[in-house]
């Protein structure tokens, strides 16, 4: 090399393309070209990933000079949109384009924000199961000081993936997501989580060591995905009928080992297990407090749950004198009343779900069912305990995890209760080694889990549950997703808009259901990080819909097919060009657990390309031309930049009447992070951040866990038996049929106490008949999995995620059992039709032994046909097959990624 | 003596090719040229069906048939193990490709970029002397040069250690001195249970694969 | 490209690499044959020019192939272990010895044979070294291309020959021994491959060598047939003539699609799969 002077910097970001971060980096650059993504190994001693990104991270240098990226801001000419309609689109000033959108955004102001049917009339989509909340700087102060915004046309988060374990995964222990304690764990039963591709980071490098330690992880799932791969044990399951297989576990438990092979403390004093049912199925109470009974052994009386001294018997029937309280207050039965403790009617409900019966509905051998549950209370350690931060707490090294269409859709109320049941059992939920929580997202305050454990009713935590009563119940949502008014359990906070049925509001435009306000089109649409037209169902109908929003702003990374549809394209500066500052660390999401927690710094590595500009700048042009400057400043002063910027530690206030520049409002985020993180000791500003990219403090080990919360806190688990939400289904159905709304019926049986197997595949197959065509005659389960290389941040367009990505197989196809496609006379390689009554895609075959002979997968979400380099993928989707319907929705709102196909080969050269 | 070896513990290797795209970053090989790579085996017949990920590249072997057989001497071999190419005196016949029973060789005919025309960070990283000419994973020589030089361990630092390491999420990949039986590597290979790729051919690979722990018993699986 | 664990075909040689084994095969063992068959005068003089054209024919592909051919003279940089630099040495005094036999001086012709057997071993040496193509790095490989080049040189003067009306019986019996010395080391090296390729590899090895066992056993029945039939002299000309293609031919084909069909590397394997928490 000649010896020119070369400037080089190692500039530190984080990563949050992804919810398994955020993860750190340094991007290398010389002479202001960003080269090389590296770990930043400063951040090593506090990540839980040696201060290391995943592959994914090493595409943003492609992101960031990708010759396909909108550079400047445009506006379509043509007005005709459509999927074979060229958008038109011209170079136009960033003038002309905040012109347009303050244009439209105040003939909303000045005609009111709610149209008449009451939903907002200006939509913000982000997709990116929050993620894209990272990098877009402080655009959440302005929706903030716009007032209300419908964030609820999905684009697949949620509904398609881990929906019913969000909702009730929250309620039952804080646990929005779960986790097992993989440090500690010792055996992981995992039914479709696939944590080597999902996990990122922290997941990788946990499982990595669990596995270098002696973990036992079984793998239960139709194929053998990444994950699989790396367990002691695959079991190739049926899709759909996990719940059948984890009833068969809770089963042997239950009725083939000794009862004092179980936790019976845990279960007598820390969950509802002893609690006395009643004749109607509801707790039987004590008449003047309305507390629930329990019949206390010493006194052999029944007593309050939560008198002093109480010895709970866990099993049992007892006649007491009580009063049964059912939905709207209603005094079912008062007097002497039989009643049995929860633990018995659980006992007797799991009677008849055998392994023997669970064999022939998921296609597991009873025998390996029965020694997988001797395995999983063989390693719980019941009885055991384990110093943590100098606290002893239980030591229970067993948990389940679930994944993606096993807990959401419908099933996955049955395997999230499952799977929590079989942890309550040895005494595993929320403690060292067991099955956790990660974070809150529907409680407050996310930020500090353990302040949302607060006390509610019957001795449970509270939840926010939305209301079913009489009075406050409301057919009239406020918003087009309707969550408020169909799913109590998405309570309703800031991201409950994004955690109802999102799927509705593209269902409801053209038919909304009795009962509730005509769904309108949005009059303008913001849309940033997402492409619904490629990741929700029914993609083609779904861009024909987005054809119709009369004004839709599309932040473009570059174009795309859902962009497509768009009137603006602003291009915002990307990931290695833009500022903002972040938490990290504590505990979230899917592994990211620490021993630290604080703030890390993204920061501009290189010039912004073309005329690209900070979100944060983009935000305070919008709020300026729309008169909410105020508001916008007032709303970062009040934490939408991440930390309220007025605290005990500070005040770093901005000026609500003055506009500030994008550096000069990070540099007051910075300043109050700083004193958090340092508890009032510095107030470090943007130049430190620069230059040292994060900062943090401690966090307990002991925080990890739930249980000494609730146990200071004098609150039990709400398991096994749901009769508050059998209430509140009960309620939701009175208020429904009362205002004649009967099309959420089905929906409303899900509200069951104890609940029951139903045949869940049968619902999926049931479509065949609806549309046409005949069960037998598409024989093959259509199933997805994650492709880590691929998964958010645009990745489909980097060559390089597709270079690496093409090393793991199933990449470039769909995934067929070697046996199944002998018959069909299918190779490896040939072009193949997948195929419903009513759409078909092509692909080719990737002929494969690890999967069952009856299933077929499709990695990933491709079918693009706008995104440059992805449209030349040829490879199919399962959202253009599957349909978007209500019959598929269960009660919490969500349905799976699921499709029952036939397969055949294809006629080579036919598009 | 030093012995520079590379360890690919298989049991924590997840497939994700972090390692394949940092060593792209690092060394700013052109499109397909992957000097570190993990492939995706499957073994077996459902529903007893295994699958592993298995990092490949140079093994920098102790016999090298790739030497043996370059006709410039533009592939020699360091007294430490590690086999360079000099492109400047290489032909590009591509004797030693077909040479390598690990395939870990590449010669991009002419100069390519990920979108055609080439970006910023590819200019300015450009090699003409690597175009037309035989390239592989050097181990990161010149990473491990200059910490050598600056008193760092290769293996252990990270400024001085291959890149494919330092990216590893799963720690699967180690680093180190063969030859000196403290070091990271030589620790790992006595307490695990270790191969080497295609070891019949009497290569002498520098690249050791981990399958388990150390243990005397007998009753572990076999591939057949 | 898919670098699976399968193994697949190389691509580092193509069609050019594969023409400098048929042009320098064929063109060393013609010059073998044409020496050894004691060809006079302007048939002495086509054969011999005939060989050095293929033998330079096939160097010129070579260059064709290099990434850097304004390089090329650094081929003979590590005559040490490399084949290819000994070929690369040698075949200047091929064809410089060649060129004086062409102008007359006899004693070049036997010096030209034996650097052209040198040569055409230079080049079996040559594939059987590269460790990474398990069919090509059999053993019997080299004896293989040694007698296919042989052969190839005996079909070739046998397409020539008899125009000149030069053709002995010892030679045509010569003929028939190379292709059935082909024959049989071409079956041998099939068998030992059979035992230690996979299924794809085999299938690709099996078809090259329908090439060139097409190219021993026409030609030999042909061999046969003139011998033990009464033909006119211009009919057995022609068949002379045809069976020598033929063997030039399959001696091509197999090459050929030796190099750039049925050179598959042998992929990755592994002796013992990882435990994954606990032993199965």
């Amino acid at each position: 090399m000649t010896a020119t002077s070369v400037r080089t910097e190692r500039v530190p970001t984080y990563c949050y393309q992804c919810v398994a971060g955020p993860d750190l980096l340094t991007v290398k650059v010389v002479d202001g070209v960003a080269t090389e993504v590296e770990p930043n190994f400063c951040a090593a001693g506090v990540h839980p990933g040696g201060g290391k990104v995943c592959v994914k991270a090493y595409g943003l240098v492609q992101k960031t000079y990708n010759p396909n990226r909108v550079l400047t801001p445009m506006k379509r000419t043509n007005p005709m949109k459509g999927r074979d309609q060229d958008p038109g689109f011209v170079p136009i000033s960033w003038d002309e384009a905040f012109e347009l959108i303050a244009a439209r955004l105040n003939i909303v102001r000045a005609e009111g924000l709610t149209d008449a049917s009451g939903y907002p009339r200006v939509a913000a989509s982000f997709g990116g199961a929050g993620t894209p909340q990272s990098y877009m700087g402080t655009f959440p102060a302005f929706l903030a000081a716009w007032g209300p915004i419908d964030m609820g046309f999905g684009s697949g988060q949620g509904v398609k993936c881990y929906h019913s374990e969000h909702l009730y995964g929250e309620f039952w222990h804080r646990a929005f997501i779960v986790t097992p304690d993989t440090p500690l764990c010792n055996y992981l039963i995992s039914c479709g989580s696939n944590i080597e591709a999902s996990g990122g980071v922290t997941g990788v490098w946990r499982h990595a060591n669990a596995r270098a330690r002696g973990m036992k992880r079984v793998q239960v799932e139709p194929h053998l995905s990444v994950t699989g791969a790396c367990s002691a044990q695959w079991v190739p399951i049926k899709p759909k009928t996990d719940a059948a297989f984890l009833y068969a576990l809770i089963h042997v438990l239950l009725h083939e080992l000794p009862r004092e092979r179980l936790d019976l403390p845990f279960l007598s004093q820390r969950t509802a297990s002893p609690y006395l049912v009643g004749p109607h199925g509801y707790y039987l109470r004590e008449r003047a407090t309305r507390k629930p009974l329990v019949w206390d052994v010493a006194s052999a009386t029944a007593r309050v749950h939560d008198s002093p001294g109480l010895q709970e018997v866990l099993e049992g029937s007892h006649e007491v004198d009580a009063i049964e309280i059912g939905p709207d207050g209603d005094v079912l039965a008062d007097g002497r009343l039989p009643g049995s403790t929860a633990f018995t009617r659980l006992v007797e409900h799991m009677r008849e779900y055998s392994p023997e019966w669970a064999q022939s509905i998921c296609d597991v051998p009873a025998a390996t069912m029965r020694k997988i549950a001797n395995e999983f209370i063989d390693h719980a350690c019941v009885g055991q305990t384990i110093d943590i931060d100098g606290q002893t707490m239980p030591y229970r090294p067993v948990a389940v995890t679930l994944g993606k269409t096993v807990n959401n859709g419908w099933g996955g109320f049955e395997c999230c209760w499952a799977r929590t049941v079989l942890a309550t059992l040895v005494g595993a939920l929320e403690v060292p080694g067991g099955t956790i929580g990660t974070t809150v997202r529907l409680t407050r305050p996310m930020s500090h889990r353990h302040e949302s454990v607060t006390a509610g009713p019957d001795g449970f935590m509270h939840f926010p549950l939305n209301p079913t009563d009489k009075a406050r119940w409301s057919p009239n949502p406020n918003i087009r997703n309707a969550y408020r008014t169909m799913v109590p359990l998405a309570a309703d906070g800031p991201w409950s808009q994004a955690l109802g049925p999102t799927h509705f509001s593209w269902l409801f435009l053209d038919e909304t259901p009795k009962g509730l306000p005509r769904v309108t089109l949005p009059e303008v649409w913001f849309v940033y990080r997402t492409n619904p037209a490629i990741s929700f169902w029914d993609t083609k109908a779904l861009g024909e819909k987005m054809a119709r929003f009369p004004f839709m702003v599309a932040f473009a990374y570059t174009k795309d097919e859902t962009n497509h549809f768009a009137d603006v394209l602003l291009p915002d500066a990307t990931d290695l060009e833009s500022l903002q500052l972040w938490r990290i660390g504590g505990t979230k999401y899917q592994e990211s657990f620490w021993d630290h927690e604080g703030f890390a710094l993204r920061q501009p590595a290189v010039a912004t390309h073309g005329q690209a500009r900070d979100f944060t700048d983009i935000a305070s042009e919008l709020a300026q031309r729309t008169d909410l400057s105020d508001k916008y400043v007032a709303a970062i002063n009040k934490g939408a930049g991440g930390v309220p910027l007025k605290g005990v530690h500070g005040d770093f206030s901005l000026d609500p009447q003055r506009r500030h520049s994008c550096e000069a409002i990070w540099d007051a985020v910075c300043r109050a992070a700083s004193a958090e993180v340092s508890d009032g000791a510095h107030s470090h500003g943007l130049e430190w951040w620069k230059a040292h990219g994060l900062a943090t403090k401690p966090y307990p080990r002991r925080d990890w866990y739930l249980l000494p919360t609730m146990i200071k806190r004098g609150l039990r688990f709400e398991l096994p038996y749901q009769e508050r939400l059998m209430r509140v289904g009960a309620e939701l159905g009175r208020r429904l049929h009362e205002h004649d709304m009967h099309w959420w019926d089905e929906q409303l049986k899900e509200y069951q106490a104890l609940p029951v197997w139903k045949d869940f595949p049968a619902l999926w197959e049931a479509i065949i008949g609806q549309t046409g065509g005949r069960s037998q005659d598409y024989p093959f389960w259509l199933l997805t999995a994650r492709s880590m290389q691929y998964a958010w941040g645009a990745n489909v367009g980097m060559q390089l995620m597709k270079e690496v990505a093409d090393n793991i197989t199933g990449h470039r196809g769909v995934i067929i059992n070697s046996k199944a496609a002998q018959q069909l006379g299918i190779a490896d390689g040939d072009a193949i039709e997948i195929a419903t009554p009513k759409r078909s895609v092509r692909g080719r075959a990737v002929v494969r032994q690890g999967i069952r002979p009856d299933t077929l997968l499709l990695i990933g979400q491709f079918d693009h046909w706008a995104t440059p380099l992805a449209s030349d993928f040829g490879v199919p989707s399962l959202n253009s097959l599957a349909t978007m319907s209500l019959a598929l929705t269960d009660a919490t709102g969500s349905g799976a990624d699921i499709v029952r196909v036939k397969i055949q080969r294809a006629k080579e050269g036919q598009s | 003596m030093t012995r520079w070896a590379m360890v690919a513990d298989l049991r924590r290797c997840v497939g994700c090719q972090t390692c394949t795209a940092s060593c792209r970053h690092a060394n700013a090989t052109p499109p397909g040229v992957q000097w570190r790579r993990v492939i995706d085996m499957e073994f077996g017949e459902y529903p007893d069906v295994q699958r592993a990920f298995v990092p490949v590249g140079c093994q920098h072997c102790t016999d090298p048939p790739c030497l043996t057989v370059c006709p410039t001497t533009a592939t020699k071999q360091r007294a430490d193990g590690i086999v360079t190419i000099d492109y400047d005196l290489c032909i590009g016949c591509a004797y030693c490709a077909v040479a390598c029973p690990y395939q870990a060789r590449y010669k991009a005919p002419r100069a390519t970029f990920a979108y055609g025309k080439a970006t910023a960070p590819e200019t300015a990283r450009h090699d003409e002397a690597s175009i037309a000419v035989a390239t592989k994973c050097t181990f990161c020589v010149d990473r491990i040069d200059s910490g050598l030089a600056q008193g760092l361990v290769p293996g252990v630092d990270p400024e001085a250690t291959p890149a494919c390491v330092n990216a590893c999420i799963s720690q699967a990949l180690a680093f180190g001195d063969a030859d000196d039986p403290a070091s990271n590597v030589s620790r790992l290979l006595a307490s695990h249970q270790h191969f080497r790729m295609h070891e019949e051919l009497g290569t002498g690979p520098g690249f050791h694969y981990l399958w388990d722990v150390a243990d005397d018993d007998a009753g572990v699986e076999k591939v057949s | 490209m898919s670098f699976g664990p399968n193994p697949w075909q190389q691509t580092s040689w193509d069609a050019r690499a594969a023409g400098n084994f048929i042009g320098g095969g064929a063109g060393s063992g013609l010059l073998v044959f044409s020496a050894v068959s004691g060809a006079q005068g302007s048939l002495r003089a086509v054969l011999i020019a005939l060989a050095l054209g293929l033998v330079a024919l096939g160097l010129l592909c070579v260059l064709a192939e290099l990434g850097r051919p304004w390089r090329s003279m650094n081929v003979i940089f590590n005559p040490r272990t490399s084949w290819m630099s000994r070929e690369a040495a040698l075949a200047p005094l091929l064809l410089g010895s060649g060129a004086l036999a062409l102008f007359g001086v006899a004693a070049a012709v036997p010096l030209a044979a034996f650097l052209a057997l040198g040569f055409l071993y230079c080049q079996a040496r040559i594939v059987q070294a590269a460790k990474g193509i398990p069919a090509w790095r059999d053993l019997l490989t080299v004896p293989l291309l040694i007698v296919t080049g042989l052969t190839e040189g005996a079909g070739l003067f046998w397409l020539i020959a008899p125009s000149w009306g030069q053709r002995t019986l010892a030679l045509w019996l010569a003929f028939g021994v190379l292709l059935v010395l082909r024959f049989v080391l071409g079956v041998l090296w099939f068998r030992r491959l059979a035992r230690s390729l996979q299924p794809r590899p085999l299938q690709a090895v099996n078809r090259a060598g329908h090439a060139l066992n097409a190219g021993s056993l026409l030609p030999l029945v042909i061999v046969l047939g003139v011998l033990a039939t009464p033909l006119t002299p211009g009919w057995s000309a022609a068949l002379q003539a045809l069976a020598g293609a033929v063997a030039v031919l399959g001696g091509a084909a197999f090459k050929f699609m030796l190099i750039t069909r049925a050179g598959f590397n042998q992929g990755f394997a592994l002796p013992h799969l990882p435990v994954r928490g606990v032993r199965r």
